[in-house]
């Protein structure tokens, strides 16, 4: 039994070393000990309100952050799927629908889903001025009984 | 009883390989869905979202190659545990969240779902690891 366990740590050390070997040469490394993320300020947030005050007038650009299947299975009408875990793959289709002035809001689902506050940082860091977060998107809007749609288009 | 201890290694050994290779082709979707169980300080996520998916492959490898196969188990039976325990708290903190089990591709949220399969992995593993008993002990 003794034997047994040892081998078993002996596999758990390897294979990380296996982890972290591969993750130095893969093109989608990560940091080794995540970097302290900066807390979002309640500027960074649009209230339910505004957020369909702006849909309803066709102001702004609406970003879904979840994962395809999730958007598929259901999303606020009107929005465009851009996963945040696929930001550099899928952006480019996007781009060609935005400006730097474009007026996006951008959002996942439940309080603790940070998708939306990653996607609006890489849009940030890439020069767009007017980027915000529906806090707890899918959920809020489906509870307020706004308009949504399914399928994999908007 | 040979055939099924067979069969059953090649699923289990199966199940790890190919949910952990998913996750090391998706790191950061990994990370994220570690973060999510808000279990771990957020220093430790990516550590872990490195590592945990190359042991994975690497032990569920082993089992299925009988190379080592009890300490193989052992190890699946206790990254099984711990995920047991991850889901079950975020089951029981309503945490609605992606379960992460095989990769980002997947919808999958916690759930009784999630538990049942998680269980059964475990049992399975437990029993490759402690009771199975072939001609050559390793």
């Amino acid at each position: 039994m003794l034997r047994t366990l040892q081998r078993a740590l002996l596999i758990a050390v390897a294979g990380a070393a296996l982890g972290l070997a591969v993750n130095t040469g893969s093109p989608r490394r990560i940091p080794v000990i995540a970097p302290p993320k900066t807390a979002p300020q309640p500027a960074d947030f649009v209230p339910l309100a505004d957020a369909r005050q702006l849909w309803q007038g066709g102001a702004a650009f609406f970003l879904d952050a979840r994962a395809p299947a999730d958007y598929k299975a259901g999303h606020i009408a009107g929005a465009y799927n851009l996963p945040a875990e696929d930001f550099d793959a899928r952006y480019p289709e996007t781009a060609t629908m935005l400006t730097p002035e474009t007026v996006i809001v951008t959002y996942c689902d439940g309080l603790e889903c940070d998708l939306s506050h990653h996607l609006t940082d890489r849009l940030r860091e890439l020069g767009y001025r007017n980027v915000r977060i529906l806090q707890n998107g899918w959920t809020a809007w489906r509870q307020a009984g706004l308009t949504t749609a399914t399928g994999a288009k908007p | 009883m040979k055939i099924f201890n067979f069969i059953l290694r090649l699923v289990i050994g199966g199940v790890f390989v190919v949910a952990g290779a998913m996750k090391i082709w998706n790191p950061g979707g990994f990370a994220n869905d570690i973060a999510n169980y808000r279990l771990l300080p957020a220093a430790l996520v990516n550590l872990v979202a490195i590592i945990l998916p190359a042991v994975e492959v690497l032990a569920g490898g082993l089992l299925m190659a009988g190379i080592w196969k009890k300490p193989s188990a052992l190890l699946i039976a206790g990254m099984m545990a711990i995920f047991l325990a991850g889901i079950t708290q975020a089951v029981y903190r309503h945490l609605d969240i992606r379960c992460g089990c095989f990769s980002t591709i997947e919808a999958r949220h916690v759930g009784l779902t999630a538990l049942a399969e998680d269980f059964g992995l475990f049992c399975a593993a437990v029993w490759l690891a402690f009771w199975y008993k072939d001609s050559h002990e390793s």
